[in-house]
């Protein structure tokens, strides 16, 4: 496999996480090239790819683009498009990560919009896929059949679902719930080929078992990712205070830590690898901005699964067997 | 020195530039070529937003750049551009002016 370009420079706590999780991906025996500043230190043996410049977090996404062209982000997207990494890594600003990927790797023909899948933790179960989760904030009913195409895709070849049960995310179940944009969407996902559409399901059933791939808008699709990790982590702090309130509660939960560790760790964020950019013509995956090291262990191997399991040609595949289907409401 | 490396194209009239833009936005936006007429506005008409407008003006500037040397949209010029027309407009007053 080529290796996987990771950007050493994006993310909250960069370098030193980044370069400590692409050693430990590099020791497991993923191939590993890091994309930074020349001479770049604490790299270890690890080959670089050499960029001058950095997109901050707070850069505008599609401007830093143009006008940083020799920023990691932008010579992570042309290492891919070049053929010379197999796909990309960055815990760097989410939207130029974006623009970069679409702009140097391009778009897989027949895709209109790229969009965010991110895996959402089931206990007990395989994750739920929800798509968008935060590429396209304003989107078209149309492209919310693609998004499920593509998720379907991912759920299956990512986590061996055979038959993904994709639902559209809503405010009730019933076909009629929902503003102009779901009623639209509902109709067309009936229609659309190629993926098992079960209706509308709501925020509830998103970590359940009851559906694998959840389809939104990216502007919805982020509130409910942020929400989840902020509902998790502030449960988390009230039940260790819990237990830890009293010394007898505290004896106890020590008995159940190793039933509960597990637990913890599969609601956390950092353990699910980071979110997949579906639709671009090569493997982007985007880490969340405070990646510990981890964390984009996690990722890199997420980047290695895309790569191995052909992913990009899979959504291709997909998409060219189902074309769009045509709009019912009029919008010209 | 062979002749045809001082041939200079012509300048693109209005009507290819049009065709040029069209057929990017086409391959761009994913949308039917008869979709696509002056008038319509990017982000109303077309379902346009701020990345597909690069998109546009980064293919603009690979396809016109063979033709016109360092041919550039700068991106405060990118905030004016509304509609098909003003793009055709745009990119007209740019090549006559060179």
């Amino acid at each position: 496999m080529l290796p996987i370009a990771v950007d050493a420079m994006g993310g909250d706590r960069a370098p030193d996480e980044i370069l400590a999780g692409a050693l430990e991906a590099s020791r497991l025996g993923f191939p590993v090239v890091l994309v930074g500043p020349e001479g770049l230190e604490g790299r270890g043996d690890l080959p670089l790819f050499v960029a001058s410049e950095v997109i901050a977090m707070d850069d505008d996404p599609a401007k830093s683009v143009r006008t940083k062209k020799d920023s990691t982000l932008v010579r992570a997207a042309e290492a891919v498009r070049d053929g010379r990494a197999s796909a990309m890594v960055s815990a760097g600003n989410t939207g130029a990560t974006m623009a970069s990927a679409l702009l140097r790797m391009g778009r897989i023909k027949g895709v209109s919009r790229p969009a965010i899948a991110t895996p959402i933790p089931v206990p007990g179960g395989s994750p739920t896929v929800l798509i968008d989760a935060g590429a396209n904030a304003e989107v078209q009913p149309e492209w919310l059949v693609q998004f499920a195409q593509m998720g379907s895709v991912y759920a299956k070849h990512r986590f061996g679902v055979s038959s993904p049960r994709v639902g559209l995310l809503s405010i009730g179940e019933e076909p009629g719930k929902g503003d102009t944009l779901r009623k639209e969407a509902y109709e067309l996902l009936s229609r659309a080929g190629g993926i098992n559409f079960i209706g509308n399901v709501e925020g509830r059933d998103v970590m359940t078992d009851d559906v694998d791939v959840v389809v939104t808008d990216g502007f919805t699709g982020n509130v409910v990712l942020k929400t989840l990790e902020g509902g998790m982590r502030t449960l988390v702090r009230a039940l260790l205070a819990a237990f830890s309130s009293k010394p007898e509660y505290k004896e106890h939960a020590d008995v159940l830590l190793p039933a509960l560790l597990p637990l913890y760790d599969a609601v956390d964020p950092d353990s699910t690898g980071g979110a997949v950019l579906l639709g671009v013509d090569g493997v982007c995956i985007i880490s969340h901005g405070s990646s510990s090291a981890r964390a984009i262990v996690n990722a890199i191997k997420v980047a290695a699964d895309m790569v191995e399991h052909g992913m990009v040609d899979e959504i291709r595949a997909a998409i060219a067997a189902q074309p769009l289907p045509e709009a019912t409401s009029s919008s010209e | 020195m062979p002749a045809e490396t001082h041939v200079v194209p012509d300048p693109l009239d209005r009507d290819q530039i049009f065709t040029i833009v069209r057929d990017l936005l086409v391959d761009i936006l994913e949308l039917d070529p008869e979709a696509i007429t002056e008038g319509k506005s990017f982000k109303d008409d077309l379902g346009a937003d701020s990345l597909a407008l690069v998109e546009l003006v980064e293919a603009l500037e690979e396809e016109l750049s063979e033709r016109t040397v360092g041919f550039r949209i700068e991106d405060e010029d990118l905030a004016d551009l509304k509609t098909v027309r003003d793009a055709v407009d745009f990119v007209h007053s740019q090549l006559q002016a060179r």
